[in-house]
């Protein structure tokens, strides 16, 4: 059986992996809702109205999926990392407090937009969208600024292991907040635009080529052609502030063992630390160094430089990091093709070989932010706060945290199955009938 | 008063909110499970259609005490989540399956009648819940964890299985009952109205006959909640409350029907703002004083500046959400109505 600190390790990590793509959607969908239904009251196009119908049904099941997974993040705060939770509280509690009344609002709003249809005014309906998309982002923001915080801790002293002269505004704005904070946000719209644009590419795949399908593919696809490239640059920034700050995670995501001048790129491999050595890599010589320090000679630091106690696996982050990079240059290149064909026909026609290329980035997108934050949170070990506290000394004193890992892996399953099924059952009903703008939109 | 008090009345300010509004949706899957008459369908019917727009936002408060305990007092919520890691196991997995039924449910609803699966899995998980809240809370008030340097020495089960920890929590669950049938009463009109009248007396009844009856067990079970109960200050509150409970039950019987929801919501707000008075200057009984545990000021002050900044958003959006979602429901016919779907 596992112990207890390995339990805690993985039921946090499955939580985190579960709960994320409900909180990706959740801040994804609001955008798209924002848009479809603002240009169905702009133009009167009653195809955009139904798709909002369609995709607010969605979200408020999958909010409330986002909502009870998040508590059970909550609590597990307390219940698996009391010795994390009692040092870091005072400090990173604050932006905590605040996502809860980003909470609120988004709760609130989620609500008058979902069963407010008959009775708001269009235009009062449709600007409840604002607060939502504003909220989530906020809710973004806070989060990731306290996971930030964990990877360059800021805005408090240490004196006799208790955390002192604290400010937990210093604490929010650290160092590693804006990188974290743009790149892990941006991603939200980039998976929920693919998403969306590749569930309707398979519709159109099974043949039906409707006004409807090919509306809400080009909208889903425009929200992540805009988003696509700043993910990639803000992505680039990160691995920048990474080989600064965090010279350890940045050579485990490289593979680097040995420190080099004009360290190359490697694409693909596996590290192994036995040998020290990352095998049947693709070396693009010298760009690793370009990639961290502007410069093709710069030296980069490799994880045999480090002690071998405090390193991360780098089996684990090499190829997560290699993920995630990969699916961003595949999402780009859809997007290109995309729009450049219909920019070069003066039409959207996508042929079956292009509409598979979208389909396939319904997962992709949420694989990316798993892959992501793998790195982000397995390149952080073996501190639970970095070269401050570690993993094994922030988790909680009781036994038997094995069971609790078994219990919630069965919730989780539940839970997933309950929603796979009811989506299913979802896709298969009928659209609305067709209705005009404004109806439905009744009563004011 | 000092910032750590304020930082406290915050958290039970926080429960008394998730008390007032969550509460009545756990009270919601309590009558769910109830529903008996030949009206059992339209009452789980009505009860469902009422929490629809408003359990994800009432579930919120829940999330605000938990991150205003970590915040303002990071080691107390360590040691209680350690302290009651298997009450609040229970709870959260309730929590969990209680949403998530209720969302499938409502999503997947085509009007069905009877008790589907989620419907089942729905009220046990809204009994179980509040039962296993109302028995930590009665831990942490009868004195049973113990801590010893800033370390957890109680069991995993003993400070919670006890006689006033169940009675704590069979309270807990009667309040959430008590509240949703004076709720809906308010909502409702023709038979349904009568139905939830007949709960609404019965459940201040049981309510009145499970806190008395609480009174000898504190004695026997729960000596500093005893000792402090009889201080002038949590006596007076107690009082208030019971005379609060006993002026809705004159309510009710008198049919004031707008008088129903404030005197139901300030029963319940008056008991656990006596359990918070009993507590007080301590957060857990009877170790930690709340002086002790506090967050530094810093983090104290950045806590309670944001809070009406918080508010002031906050306040104007819950009003117009209950104001948007309140109307009566009454027999049949209504069905899917306002869902727009
Ligand atoms: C749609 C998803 C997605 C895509 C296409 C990318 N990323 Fe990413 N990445 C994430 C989603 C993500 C994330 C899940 O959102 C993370 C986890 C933590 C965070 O803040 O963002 C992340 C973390 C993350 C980190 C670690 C940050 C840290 O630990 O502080 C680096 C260095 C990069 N990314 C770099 C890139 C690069 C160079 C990309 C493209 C060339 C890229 N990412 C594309
Ligand atoms: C939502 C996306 C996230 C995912 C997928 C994720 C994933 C993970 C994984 C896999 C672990 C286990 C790592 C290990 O022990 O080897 C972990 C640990 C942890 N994460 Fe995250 N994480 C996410 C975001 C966050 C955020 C926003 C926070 C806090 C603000 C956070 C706090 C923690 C804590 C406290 C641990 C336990 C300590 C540790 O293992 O270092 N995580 N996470
Ligand atoms: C990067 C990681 C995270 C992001 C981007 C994120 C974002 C979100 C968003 C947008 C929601 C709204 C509900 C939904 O859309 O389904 C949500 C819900 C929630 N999240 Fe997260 N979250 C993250 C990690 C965490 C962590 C580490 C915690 C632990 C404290 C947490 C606690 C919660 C809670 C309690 C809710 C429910 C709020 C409610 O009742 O409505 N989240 N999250």
């Amino acid at each position: 059986m596992f112990d207890t600190v390995t339990s805690a390790r993985a039921l946090m990590g499955l939580s985190l992996a579960f709960h994320i793509i409900f909180a990706t959607i959740g801040i994804g969908l609001p955008l798209l809702l924002l848009i479809a239904e603002g240009i169905a009251l702009r133009s009167g196009d009653e195809t955009y109205l139904r798709m909002a119908k369609r995709w607010g049904r969605v979200a408020a099941v999958l909010f409330a999926v986002g909502a009870v997974s998040g508590t059970i993040l909550s609590f597990e705060f307390g219940l698996l990392w009391p010795t994390w939770i009692e040092f870091s509280g005072g400090i990173i509690g604050f932006p905590f407090a605040l996502e809860g009344f980003a909470f609120f609002t988004e709760a609130i709003f989620l609500a008058l937009y979902i069963y407010g249809w008959d009775r708001l005014s269009p235009k009062a309906h449709w600007l409840c969208t604002i607060p939502l998309v504003v909220s989530s982002a906020a809710s973004a923001f806070f989060v990731i600024s306290a996971n930030a915080w964990m990877n360059q801790p800021a805005g408090f002293e240490v004196i006799n292991g208790k955390a002192v002269n604290v400010d937990p505004i210093a604490a929010m704005f650290n160092s590693a907040m804006p990188y974290q904070v743009t790149h892990g946000t941006l991603a939200s719209y980039v998976a929920t635009g693919f998403a969306v644009a590749g569930v309707y590419a398979i519709a159109m795949l099974r043949g039906d080529r409707s006004d409807y399908n090919k509306k809400a593919l080009v909208l889903g696809l425009a929200v992540a052609a805009v988003f696509t490239p700043l993910q990639i640059v803000s992505g680039d920034l990160s691995g920048r502030f990474l080989a600064h700050h965090q010279p350890e995670k940045f050579a485990a995501m490289e593979g680097q063992f040995e420190t080099e001048k004009g360290a190359p790129l490697r694409i693909g491999g596996f590290p192994d630390p036995e040998d020290k050595t990352t095998r049947y890599a693709i070396e693009v010589p010298k760009l690793g160094s370009f990639l961290a320090f502007e410069d093709f000679n710069a030296e980069v630091r490799g994880l045999n430089s480090f002690p071998q106690d405090d390193i991360p696996d780098a089996r684990l982050v090499h190829p997560f990091f290699q993920v995630m990079v990969g699916i961003a240059f595949f999402m780009l290149f859809v997007v290109v093709w995309f729009f450049g064909l219909a920019w070069w026909r003066k039409r959207i026609d996508p042929g079956r070989l292009l509409l598979l290329a979208v389909a396939v980035t319904v997962p992709l997108g949420f694989v990316a932010i798993e892959a992501g934050w793998f790195v982000t949170e397995f390149g952080r070990q073996p501190w639970i706060i970095y070269h401050l506290m570690r993993t094994a000394d922030g988790s909680t004193p009781r036994e038997g945290i094995a069971w609790v890992l078994m219990v919630f892996a069965l919730v989780y399953v539940a839970l997933a199955a309950g929603l796979a099924l009811l989506l299913l059952r979802e896709q298969r009903r009928p659209l609305e009938p067709r209705a005009q703008v404004g109806e439905g939109h009744g009563v004011a | 008063m000092s910032l750590e008090n304020l930082a406290a009345g915050v958290v039970l300010l926080g429960l008394i909110a998730y008390a007032m509004f969550g509460g009545a949706d756990f009270g919601g899957g309590v009558w769910t499970a109830l529903a008996w008459g030949p009206r059992a369908t339209q009452q789980r019917e009505a009860i469902f259609r009422a929490m629809g727009p408003v359990w994800e936002t009432n579930h919120v408060w829940l999330i605000l005490v938990v991150v205003t305990l970590f915040t303002a007092f990071p080691s107390a919520f360590a040691d209680l989540f350690t302290a009651l890691l298997v009450p609040l196991l229970i709870a959260l997995v309730g929590i969990v399956f209680r949403g998530a039924a209720f969302a499938f449910r409502h999503f997947g609803s085509s009007g069905e009648a009877g008790l589907p699966a989620t419907g089942i899995v729905f009220s046990v998980a809204s009994i179980i819940t509040p039962m296993t809240m109302g028995m930590a809370l009665g831990a942490v008030a009868g004195g049973h964890i113990t801590i010893e340097n800033g370390v957890v020495t109680s069991g995993l089960y003993e400070p919670w299985l006890r006689p006033f920890s169940v009675i704590c929590g069979l309270i807990a669950v009667t309040m959430c009952g008590f509240l949703t049938a004076y709720y809906m009463a308010t909502r409702s009109t023709g038979q349904l109205l009568e139905d939830f009248r007949k709960r609404g007396l019965a459940a201040s009844l049981v309510l009145g006959a499970l806190t008395t009856i609480a009174i000898p067990i504190a004695y026997w079970d729960a000596d500093p909640f005893w000792d402090r109960l009889l201080e002038p200050a949590p006596l007076a509150v107690m009082g208030a409350a019971v005379v609060m409970g006993l002026a809705s039950l004159v309510v009710l019987w008198q049919r004031w029907y707008v008088l129903a929801p404030p005197v139901a919501a300030g029963t319940v707000a008056l008991v656990i703002a006596g359990w918070g008075a009993v507590q007080y200057p301590y957060l857990i009984l009877p170790n930690e004083r709340i002086s002790d545990v506090a967050a530094g000021h810093a983090t104290l002050g950045a806590f309670l500046i944001a809070l009406p900044i918080g508010a002031v958003i906050l306040i104007p959006s819950l009003v117009l959400l209950y104001a948007t979602f309140s109307e009566k429901t009454g027999g049949p016919g209504v069905e899917g109505e306002g869902y727009g779907y």
